[in-house]
């Protein structure tokens, strides 16, 4: 039984914002490092960032322990896919997993705000962003958790591309190459930082690319 | 490997209990509910703090040749607009279009979930499923869940055996068949502009004209709903893509500046 | 707003109902047939929420030919309304099902009759009864012009003074209704009385 106190809850919120960027080739995926509850800054060194399968990267902000259920019950889905499939799974695969996962927890829902990254099966970069029960769509860039709303208009600002709704289709690709995302991702954390007390301390940068996966961590403000 | 014909059966059994973080892999997927006294309290409360994204313009019409369906795509929490890209038009096979209003992922999954059981009807009994019995397939789901706080307000569009179809449905369990629908919190906008320019024998082109028009009006009054309005058009050979135009710009499409006239020239002022 | 009444003449009775189907302010359409033929003989006009109305008429009506099949002869119109109570009753300490009925029919040892089922399973065998905004209006209107043998062209001139009272006095009054009877011949539609027209659509 839930304890029967008259303000229990079981989430919290441990903040944090994630950012993901697709290029043509290329995917970057990053988080912050810092986990808070409140005003209390629990630890400066936690990874919100998972590699759910080679080509699929997830990045979440919200409540950290379910976080972690949710991490658990993607890599148990993912290695029973292995074992049927003999395969890594695909990034937009993972993307509908990761839907319907959190769907199935509709009534009693995972606190969680994810962006997946990775590449498809052409080996193009992919973003897709969710809500905390599961709508999700595919986009060039998103940005999830409690920067978010500071750092999707600076994005829009930056690499605001063609809607993908849009007929006839214009191209929608992001125009940066890989290292300029990557220094746009440090810049956008740098500028969330100062504006947002539970993003700070590092950013962890992922990227996936045709020769692999690679990490970077930039230091960020402390205060 | 055991298969998972959940699909088949007629009502969900959806609803288990799950004890442990991950559950039981190896059985068919399951909703998970909280142990709590009070589920409705707890479900509202939850909802509320994750933030569904809400705001709406649909609308969907029969007429000669076929159904238009249109919508807008903006989702907004709030104040804050969470995404101007969002796809209210549910490409359910490639003759049944479904329409997305209120909760995003409700809509969404019910939808995929929908379209697996009418691609199993395919296969059971080879041929297409009718738009009034899928209809009705996602009304009973959603009658099954009824009280439960699900979010739906949809139109299923489509053509199948006896022409094109059009259905209502909502998550309060109501099934409507008609001709003309439109649905969200621009609604009202909406069928001002598509009551008064409505007729039996639109061509294709008037009918997408009027659909976009509707919801360019709908988006122009209504904060909650912008973006890129988004025209489907369902005929025999099932449904195609129109048009898909930024509202911003439609609007100086529609209205294109035009310079005034100035009332009265500015003059610097001297002396002093 | 729903507006549902009924009467019993010289060997017919008849059921009317509004065809609005509202959502808050909007009307999503103005031809909904709120009034569906449980077997040949029988009518169940239901009012209430749309989900529960839709779903717990197209059980009754779907139980009824049950029996039909299985026991070779129909139910007649009190074993239909004492059924259909039965069910709403049960439904009730469960998950209520939020639906007003008048059920009519026409019996070959009875005649017609009108039976009256609320949410709460209420059932009363009436001469004339009513659901709704509407039920303030029609039962004054048929408590002071019903009298008992009343001719076909009575009851409907009487319908119509109900409709017209509605249409004139209640504020959210629907326009269109559909008028249905049964007697001996059957139930079937008698006539709509509609002042808001949706554009006919030609029928598949």
């Amino acid at each position: 039984m839930t304890k029967k106190h008259a303000n229990w809850s079981p989430y919290d919120n441990n903040g944090g914002s994630c950012v993901a960027i697709a290029g043509a080739d290329y995917c970057v995926i990053a988080a912050d490092t810092r986990m808070s509850t409140g005003y209390n800054i629990l630890t400066r060194d936690y990874s919100k960032i998972s590699q759910l399968a080679d080509k699929a990267v997830m990045a979440s902000s919200g409540f950290q322990a379910d976080v972690k259920a949710l991490q658990k019950a993607l890599s148990a889905k993912h290695l029973i896919y292995q074992h049927q499939h003999n395969k890594q799974m695909s990034c937009p695969a993972m993307a509908q997993l990761l839907s319907n996962t959190l769907y199935y927890k509709r009534f009693f829902p995972y606190y969680a705000f994810n962006v997946l990254g990775g590449l498809d099966n052409e080996g193009k970069g992919c973003v897709f962003t969710y809500d905390a029960v599961g709508s999700y769509e595919r986009v060039g860039y998103s940005a999830q958790g409690s920067g978010s709303t500071l750092i999707i208009p600076f994005l829009d600002n930056q690499l605001k591309s063609p809607s993908p709704l849009l007929l006839p289709a214009k191209d929608a690709v992001t125009p940066l190459s890989e290292t300029e995302a990557i220094d746009l991702v440090k810049t956008v954390f740098a500028s969330a930082t100062e504006r947002d007390i539970y993003t700070g301390d590092k950013v962890e940068i992922v990227i996936l690319n045709a020769s692999g996966m690679r990490r970077e961590y930039m230091e960020l403000r402390k205060d | 490997m055991k298969l998972d014909t959940t699909g088949l059966e007629s009502l969900p059994t959806l609803i288990a209990p799950q004890n442990d973080v991950v559950g039981d892999l190896s059985a068919a997927p399951s909703f998970d509910l909280p142990n709590s006294n009070d589920f409705d309290g707890f479900v509202k409360e939850a909802i509320q703090m994750v933030k569904p994204a809400k705001g709406t313009t649909t609308l969907a019409f029969i007429f000669k040749e076929g159904v238009m369906v249109a919508a807008d795509s903006r989702a907004s929490m709030g104040g804050y607009i969470s995404s101007q890209s969002v796809k209210k038009i549910i490409e359910i096979n490639p003759y049944m279009l479904g329409t997305m209003a209120g909760g995003a992922a409700d809509c969404q999954f019910w939808h995929r979930n929908l379209g697996i059981k009418c691609r199993l009807h395919e296969l059971a009994n080879k041929r297409r499923i009718s738009v009034t019995g899928a209809s009705k397939l996602l009304a009973n789901i959603l009658y099954s869940y009824r009280g439960m706080g699900l979010s739906v307000g949809t139109m299923i569009a489509g053509w199948d055996e006896t022409g094109p179809g059009l259905y209502y449905v909502d998550s309060e369990g109501g099934r409507l068949k008609g001709t003309r629908f439109s649905v969200g919190s621009g609604s009202p906008y909406a069928y001002g502009v598509l009551d008064n320019g409505y007729r039996y024998d639109l061509s294709v082109e008037e009918a997408a004209e009027l659909a976009r028009r509707a919801i360019y009006h709908a988006t122009f009054r209504d904060g909650a709903s912008g973006g890129v309005a988004s025209v489907y058009y369902v005929g025999p050979n099932g449904w195609k893509k129109l048009s898909g135009d930024d509202v911003g710009e439609l609007h100086y499409h529609y209205y294109p500046v035009t310079p005034s006239t100035v009332e009265q020239e500015m003059v610097e002022a001297t002396g002093a | 707003m729903e507006c549902v009444f009924g009467l019993v003449g010289n060997g017919f009775a008849i059921v009317v109902a509004d065809t609005s189907a509202v959502h808050s302010i909007l009307v999503h359409k103005s031809n909904e047939d709120k009034i569906m033929l449980l077997d040949s003989h029988k009518l169940i006009a239901a009012s209430g929420e749309p989900g529960d109305r839709v779903q717990f008429t197209e059980y009754i009506q779907k139980n009824v030919a049950l029996y039909h099949f299985r026991n070779g002869i129909p139910l007649t119109t009190a074993a239909a309304a004492n059924f259909t109570r039965g069910e709403l009753a049960t439904a009730l300490r469960k998950n209520p099902y939020t639906v007003n009925i008048l059920l009519a029919g026409y019996d070959k040892e009875t005649g017609p009759s009108l039976y009256y089922i609320d949410y709460v399973a209420t059932l009363h065998k009436l001469e004339k009864g009513a659901f709704g905004y509407g039920s303030y209006f029609s039962l004054s209107m048929m408590d002071r012009h019903y009298h008992s043998g009343m001719s076909v062209e009575e009851a409907i001139d009487l319908v119509d003074k109900c409709i017209m009272e509605i249409r004139s006095r209640l504020v959210v009054a629907p326009p269109n209704f559909v008028i249905k009877i049964v007697d001996k011949d059957g139930a079937r539609e008698y006539a709509w009385r509609e002042s808001v027209k949706d554009t006919p659509v030609p029928s598949a």
